[in-house]
């Protein structure tokens, strides 16, 4: 993998389900990278162009919910050439039941974002005394 | 026999011109910047990475979106009025006991050269990386600054 070329791989519009954005701007699916080992799923997103104050991740009833947003363009200039636009970040996942929800962190550099999901971790066998009364 | 000269052949030309207008009107709706440049599907770039060029009044700002990579990685060339944005993105250590569920990020080489419409001042190049943007700054040469001309009554 690492002796090809890079291709670009065109961006996806992500379509928020209901109810809608209350700002008008296109929102993009930013490419994930999913892995996980034995203690923790970790997943990487590439939002280029936002800055960690303006990512919000949102965690409710086993959907975790990542919205990135950029800050508006600084310089009004003409385009000479314009390959790309930027936009808004919006992606949403289902997490079962392995993940430890209350332990989720999240940390974000160059415009890649890292969420570290630990799993649960099971259950540790223990014997129960009893007491006689 | 067909002849494939499409972009060329004058018959396309009325079709080229709708879709065109077509992009503007729907871009104008939807708020969509870069409607200066409409390009027909067969001829957009796929190169890596995309770059949009603004000119301002005395420079070219050249920005390219290339998250996650290290400042070392990174490449920069001015030759002429050439730049080359030269790279590796390298993927990330997961550990020898990692799977992947998804992999959507690329990583690999890659490199990208663009001809600037004018002349530069090779001397005077900013370039910052700043959360995964790349943000290239460059100063036009100053026999290519725009001069106002006196006009003077003889």
């Amino acid at each position: 993998m690492a002796d090809q070329e890079l291709q670009v791989t065109p961006r996806k519009e992500a379509a928020p389900p209901e109810p809608e954005f209350t700002r008008e701007g296109t929102h993009y699916s930013p490419a994930v990278d999913i892995y996980s080992n034995e203690k923790e799923l970790v997943l990487l997103a590439d939002m280029p162009g936002v800055s960690s104050d303006n990512v919000e991740i949102d965690l409710r009833e086993n959907t975790l919910t990542i919205i990135g947003r950029i800050s508006e363009e600084s310089e009004k200039a003409q385009y000479v050439l314009a390959e790309y636009c930027p936009g808004n970040y919006y992606r949403s996942f289902r997490i079962t039941e392995i993940v430890d929800q209350n332990k989720i962190t999240a940390s974000m550099s160059d415009g890649v974002l890292k969420l570290v999901l630990p799993k649960v971790e099971k259950a540790v066998p223990r014997k129960i005394p009893i007491s006689t009364d | 026999m067909f002849r494939w000269r499409i972009g060329r052949d004058p018959f396309w030309h009325e079709f080229d011109r709708l879709q065109r207008g077509m992009d503007d009107l729907f871009g104008a709706l939807t708020g969509r910047a870069g409607t200066a440049v409409a390009t027909p599907f067969w001829s957009q770039a796929r190169l890596f990475p995309l770059v949009n060029v603004k000119e301002l009044p005395d420079s070219y700002l050249v920005t390219a979106e290339i998250p996650g990579m290290k400042k070392e990685d990174l490449e920069i060339n001015i030759e002429g009025d050439t730049l080359t944005l030269k790279g590796e993105r390298k993927p990330v250590d997961v550990g020898e006991t990692a799977s992947y569920h998804r992999r959507e990020r690329a990583t690999g080489l890659f490199q990208r050269s663009l001809t600037l419409p004018g002349k530069l001042d090779g001397e005077n190049v900013k370039a910052i990386y700043k959360d995964g943007v790349l943000t290239v700054s460059l100063k036009k040469s100053a026999a290519a600054l725009p001069k106002q001309i006196e006009i003077t009554s003889d």
